[in-house]
């Protein structure tokens, strides 16, 4: 019966306060720079009693609480804020707001630095932007070289960025390491990336001043995010000018698995549009690749990816030096394994792990004279493991560790002779960033690794510190870094005692967006130190460099309806005593001007996208020997029109062309000698040129699959 | 035996109480919405489910409007960075009521379809392309755990119209689609224990019918 009582009592209790004594609550809630804040919530904590602050900040709320209760104030990208009010209190309260920095956090710009997919406040491309720029083959580094910053290499392919060589800049997937991201071709045909634009949903490329996460490049890293989840079953195909590819998704309710195959083969492409090349076996790329994912709560991600290439020809080769024909055979195999595992708990701590093998091997009969045999093979595995967590309103701390694991072979024999070499060795690092949020506008990123490379049994610290300050949506940022990496394979096998080469970055940039404008200009200076160099006989870690230059880049979206046009040029000067250049000066690679113009434009009625990118570059140094010194001359300038056109025919079907160098101009990169003058008219010269004047591509993509619709991405 | 039944029926009211004072709360918040017009009466209602959504950290309808609000609030503010904040919190509530056991989950995905579109909606030219895909896939995803949810089949049918509308085409089954919505929403229950909007919007699109 007792209980009974207390039961009733108890439920009644509530009804009894609602006839009790009232009090206001009132005050007004200011930002930080004491502004009238409009729209805060202000209650009294743990109940639905309260009110939003106007638009002079001022609030008024009445409450039955007697005693003392804790008043909290909340409004998004602010923190919280509380104070516990006494049974007396009745002056009116002053309440003063302070950024909420985990949100200003996400919001930094830093120089150097191009999110080209994914959450960018820049510049949100997805794949299908980048496959639709003008010329880009569907390619992502070909994509990426119409950035400023990078320079044009067209006979390779690869990135050269900012003054750096093409081994500087390192790929990641997943924020794993790839050894190998290009494929491989022959002489003077450029490389292509290994992977599809379309597999990622994060693309991220930092021209210099990096995070110190980063290892092993001295100039640019490209760090690639696969998609966390494909929750829709698809499938496709697509044949093309090159071969026939296809592949699809199947989802599971916590997961999905992704596949695609390729088969490349230029044969009949060759036959329609023959190159200055004799082909023996046409260029044929094998290719397959496999991603699983499993998504176990919304913020817990294992990802797999497994991809597997194989490539191979066989070319007719002359030698400039004795006229002598040889068969260039290459087979090449690449494989590559990714594994991945991401969690974000509910106090905000965030955790990787992750583990990475790549394999490649090649071999090549005749690659200098008939009889030879040229073997080349390396693997590679990373590990590595971090997390992250906000440590104060301020102040978050990023920790991690990371070990390499290198093998690198190689053997050369003809008929007369044979070498061989190889190379273990392992890198370890730890690193740490501490994310410092000093203002709402000023914010600071102080960063260090630690590495032992045990090669050469040596430790190397690399610092870094990068500010950015935002004035009314003008971000200003610079960035100190010093940078490890060390010396070529070639140069390791022969002397495993060689320094790790260093480069330091400078970077000032200023960054602005407005209207569908983005401005861009960044200046930079790099200091290269301890660089690999050949001595006579010696191999030495004396080689020592700079690069300084600035980057421009316009974006504009708003000119006209449905066209978008960019502009991006580079100013640099570079010098190099390093490799087997025997005094400082300006590398082979090198290009002092480097402007893109890209326009797109899509015609709705036409159901098209058409995009037109103009690639100029200044003319590329080379060494005449009939002058004297090194890199005397120059070569005439490089430019390449190039056009793509997109048609999306039906929701299953895309039509893809591409077209380079449509004025048909004769670039030339180099040029290459005799070693000896063999007729009176002194050294015989070849210029080095593409294989090719143009390059035609056409694809159709189709999607089989019910749900989606101009999907191009198997994965 | 009386005093028995007593204390149970005494025992059920006093468990049951959190989820009639959040029914209780949430109606006339509810009505508030209804009933909003400008950014500043979505935020007074913003704020108050913010306040119950606290008080209720069980009941999932609280942070389900209010990652419905917070959408609603992204089309009606002018400012990008405004814009992307609500659609950022929205996302931050959606990722919590999926982890939810008792949250009705089709509802959800057509939630997290829509925040999709507020998304595109913010910048089309660049979100467009890039998302467009993703607001099928939450719709059907919703369609598949219920296929009679009226705003997923009405979202579904909105979205796949516009869509096709762009590409100088059109949804076939659009009318039949809205009208199916139209019908399942006539027969939907206390929007305090469900969620319940969406007729304005499918009267709209039929009322462009003849």
């Amino acid at each position: 019966m007792r209980t009974t009582v207390f039961l009733f009592s108890f439920f009644f209790s509530g009804l009894v306060t609602c006839f009790a004594q009232q009090r206001i609550i009132k005050g007004t809630v200011l930002d930080e720079h004491s502004a009238p804040m409009e729209q805060a919530n202000i209650f009294i904590k743990g109940t639905t009693e309260g009110t939003s602050s106007d638009e002079k900040g001022n609030f008024s709320f009445t409450t039955t609480q007697k005693e003392e209760f804790v008043l909290c104030v909340l409004m998004l990208g602010y923190t919280e804020f509380t104070v516990a009010i006494s049974g007396e209190q009745t002056a009116p309260l002053l309440i003063k707001m302070k950024p909420n920095n985990v949100t200003l956090n996400d919001v930094v710009v830093i120089a150097g630095n191009y999110q080209l997919k994914g959450n960018s406040q820049w510049k949100g491309m997805s794949a299908v932007d980048l496959v639709t720029s003008g010329g880009s083959s569907g390619d992502l580094y070909r994509c990426l070289q119409s950035l400023p910053g990078t320079q044009i290499a067209a006979e390779s392919g690869k990135m050269f960025v900012r003054g750096g060589d093409s081994r500087e800049s390192q790929t990641y997937i997943d924020q794993m390491h790839v050894l190998s991201p290009y494929t491989t071709t022959s002489n003077n045909e450029p490389v292509r990336g290994r992977y599809s634009p379309f597999m990622f949903e994060g693309i991220n490329f930092s021209t210099g001043g990096y995070s110190s996460e980063y290892a092993q490049g001295l100039s640019s890293v490209l760090p690639l995010t696969t998609k966390s989840s494909s929750p829709v079953d698809k499938t496709g195909f697509n044949p093309s000018s090159v071969g026939l590819a296809g592949g699809g998704t199947k989802a599971f309710t916590k997961g999905s698995i992704s596949m695609n195959l390729s088969y490349e083969n230029l044969g009949l492409y060759n036959k329609i549009y023959p190159d200055r090349l004799t082909w023996i076996k046409p260029y044929q790329l094998i290719s397959g690749g496999t991603q699983l994912r499993f998504n176990p709560d919304e913020n817990t991600v294992y990802k797999t990816y497994i991809g597997y290439d194989r490539t191979s020809f066989i070319q007719q080769m002359t030698s400039l030096q004795d006229n002598s024909e040889r068969k260039f055979d290459l087979k090449e195999d690449n494989f590559y394994v990714n594994s991945t595992f991401q969690k974000e708990t509910d106090s905000g701590r965030n955790y990787f792990a992750g583990a990475a093998f790549s394999f490649r091997k090649e071999n090549i009969d005749g690659a200098i004279k008939s009889d030879d045999s040229f073997s080349d093979s390396e693997w590679e595995l990373h590990l590595k493991t971090k997390t992250s967590r906000r440590m104060l309103s301020f102040l978050k701390l990023h920790v991690g560790a990371e070990t390499f694991i290198h093998h690198y072979q190689t053997s050369y024999a003809d008929s007369t002779s044979s070498q061989k070499g190889n190379i273990n060795h392992s890198i370890s690092a730890l690193f740490a960033t501490a994310d410092i949020n000093l203002t709402r506008n000023l914010n600071a990123e102080v960063s260090s690794r630690a590495e032992y490379t045990d090669i050469n049994n040596s430790w190397n610290y690399n610092p870094r510190l990068a500010l950015s300050y935002n004035l009314k949506g003008i971000h200003f940022s610079g960035i100190v870094g010093k940078y490890t990496q060390l010396p070529e394979n070639k140069y390791l096998v022969r002397n495993s005692e060689l320094l790790a080469e260093n480069c330091i970055h400078y970077i000032g940039g200023i960054y602005h967006e407005n209207n569908h404008k983005i401005y861009r200009v960044e200046a930079y200076y790099k200091r290269y130190n301890d660089l690999a160099r050949e001595d006579a006989d010696a191999l030495e870690s004396d080689g020592h460099g700079y690069s300084k230059g600035v980057d421009l880049f316009f974006n504009d979206q708003s000119l006209f309806k449905n066209m978008e046009y960019m502009l991006s040029y580079s100013f640099n000067l570079s010098k190099r005593k390093y490799a087997e250049y025997t005094e400082l000066t300006v590398p082979q690679f090198w290009t002092k001007h480097n402007a893109t113009l890209s326009l797109k434009y899509t015609v709705t009625a036409l159901k098209s996208i058409i995009g037109i990118t103009n690639r100029f570059a200044s003319g590329r140094p080379y060494t005449d020997p009939t002058k004297a010194g090194v890199m005397n001359s120059t070569t005439s300038c490089y430019n390449s029109l190039d056009l793509s056109y997109t048609f999306l025919a039906n929701k299953k079907l895309i039509i893809y062309a591409s077209a380079t160098n449509l004025l048909g101009r004769n670039n030339i990169y180099n040029y290459t000698y005799t070693k000896q003058t063999n007729s009176p008219g002194g050294y015989k010269s070849s210029p080095v040129i593409g294989s090719s004047d143009h390059f035609f591509y056409i694809g159709f993509f189709f999607t089989l699959s019910g749900k989606t619709a101009y999907d191009v991405s198997n994965f | 035996m009386k005093m028995k039944t007593m204390k149970r029926f005494l025992c059920m009211i006093l468990l049951m109480m959190p989820l009639f004072i959040s029914a209780q709360e949430l109606a006339p918040i509810l009505n508030n919405l209804r009933k909003a017009k400008a950014p500043a009466d979505f935020v007074q209602v913003r704020n108050q489910l913010e306040r119950l959504s606290l008080v209720t950290p069980d009941d999932w309808l609280a942070p389900y409007y209010l990652a419905y609000t917070d959408v609603e609030l992204s089309f009606r503010v002018s400012s990008k960075e405004e814009k992307i904040r609500y659609i950022d919190e929205a996302q931050t509530y959606l990722k919590r009521l999926s982890d939810m056991p008792n949250a009705d989950l089709s509802e959800v995905n057509t939630l997290k379809g829509y925040r999709i579109y507020a998304l595109i909606a913010s910048d089309p030219q660049t979100n467009g392309p890039k998302y467009y895909n993703d607001v099928t896939v939450w719709y059907e995803k919703a369609l598949q755990i219920n296929p009679n949810n009226p705003r997923a089949l009405l979202l579904s049918a909105l979205f796949k119209n516009d869509t096709a509308k762009f590409m100088n085409g059109s949804y076939d089954n659009f009318y039949q689609d809205i009208e199916k919505a139209v019908i399942l929403l006539s027969t939907e229950k206390a929007e305090t224990s469900a969620p319940s909007w969406g007729k304005e919007w499918a009267d709209r699109a039929l009322s462009n019918k003849n």
